[in-house]
């Protein structure tokens, strides 16, 4: 399974969610500071958002991937992923990987210093989705996931202050003896010109570029047991509006495990918070936090 | 999936959406620096603004607040008057609760240079 194809964080449009007129809230926003969503690691925000869809182009494959998150009460929630994978060369290597459930348990917000964690727990389904591409055991990922925005550094330092950084470290137990157990270690280092525009220092950006995110991720597997580490640095540029945001990076494998070629992931995806805040986009039980 | 993705675009068109409330623009804006103290400090943002939830507040180095009056909130826009300034740093702080509720907030500062 190739570090791209691994990391992937796509979803399944379920609409389960019973419809509740309260409050919705925040995505991606811990005081000053918003959050955009991040592509190819995860962002620890619990929140009602749909990646659809994300499309990676490059080694020697195609994935089409979803997901779909569902806040249950506030600051919990669930994503449903999945994803086509069309690989070359030929058919026999193409088809629908496994679905994914990731509850998420978003435990810590702090406003003041911009910092949220989470901890989340994938469940990689063995065998749902086709045999040639997807794995037949399931795989169990405990996983711990941060923010933290610079907004508290000093004057002297006011122009870092945009800066955030996000991170994933998880630990991916395969449900068979014949997978190696692997640290999953992912995030991004992002910089919010729209951070730079209304808290540092008005530059007189176009809306359009006020909302830009100049951003680096990585994504990256080390197995345990046996093989090296593989994975890919992503950077990119993510556009955020008031519901949607879309997105593109370059994947660029960081070793010839991890692949030959550069490839490129665009996503678009909705703010279901603030499309449905009355009723889709709050949770389930609680309404807002 | 193009077509999922089509019918969410087209609900989002029509649903009676509104969303956080994120600054537009200000006026003192952030960092800005001046000889001429301004006489208020006006907010635009990007929703519609609850009152009765939203507000922001001018302060000097010492924390002193430097509101002439009270804070007027009308639709996406603050607006609070200032005392005289006198040259020194002061710094904005806000926060907002669009119609829906969503709650947003933020702070800057901007200078008043001596003449």
């Amino acid at each position: 399974m190739s570090a791209i194809r691994f990391r992937r964080h796509a979803g399944l449009l379920v609409l389960l969610s019973a419809f509740s007129f309260q409050s919705a809230y925040a995505h991606g926003v811990v005081g000053d500071r918003f959050f955009p969503a991040t592509i190819t690691s995860d962002d620890p925000f619990a929140a009602d958002e749909l990646a659809l869809p994300t499309v990676t182009l490059g080694n020697h494959e195609e994935d089409y991937d979803f997901e779909y998150t569902k806040s249950i009460f506030p600051h919990v929630a669930i994503s449903f992923a999945g994803g086509y994978i069309d690989a070359h060369p030929g058919p026999d290597a193409s088809g629908w990987d496994n679905f994914e459930i990731t509850p998420m348990w978003q435990f810590l917000t702090d406003d003041a210093s911009e910092f949220v964690a989470s901890a989340a727990l994938s469940f990689e389904i063995g065998g749902s989705g086709a045999r040639a591409v997807a794995d037949t055991a399931t795989t169990y990922t405990p996983e711990i996931l941060f923010g933290k925005g610079f907004g508290d550094l000093p004057d002297s330092m006011a122009l870092l202050r945009p800066v955030a950084v996000t991170g994933v470290i998880g630990y991916a137990i395969p449900g068979t003896s014949t997978e190696s157990k692997a640290v999953q270690w992912s995030g991004a280092l992002e910089y919010s010109l729209l951070y730079l525009q209304n808290n540092v220092r008005d530059q007189g950006f176009s809306k359009f570029v006020a909302h830009l995110t100049p951003l680096v991720e990585f994504s990256m597997r080390s197995p345990t047991d046996a093989g090296g580490t593989t994975g890919t640095i992503d950077p990119g540029l993510i556009w955020s509006g008031q519901y949607v945001q879309l997105a593109a990076e370059a994947v660029i494998p960081v070793n010839h495990a991890s692949g030959s070629n550069i490839g490129i992931v665009m996503q678009l995806h909705f703010y279901i918070d603030d499309i449905f805040p009355h009723s889709l986009g709050t949770p389930i039980f609680g309404g807002s936090h | 999936m193009k077509t999922c993705t089509l019918a969410l675009a087209v609900a989002m068109l029509a649903a009676p959406a509104s969303a956080h409330a994120f600054l537009d623009h200000a006026s003192p804006a952030a960092g800005e620096n001046f000889r001429s103290p301004p006489a208020r400090v006006e907010l635009h943002f990007t929703e519609a603004l609850e009152p009765a939830f939203s507000g922001v507040t001018v302060t000097d180095d010492g924390g002193r607040d430097m509101a002439a009056g009270d804070v007027a909130v009308v639709g996406a826009e603050m607006d609070l008057p200032l005392k005289p300034l006198a040259p020194g740093r002061y710094r904005v702080s806000w926060h907002a609760v669009s119609v829906d509720t969503h709650r947003t907030e933020g702070k800057y500062n901007f200078l008043i240079l001596p003449r």
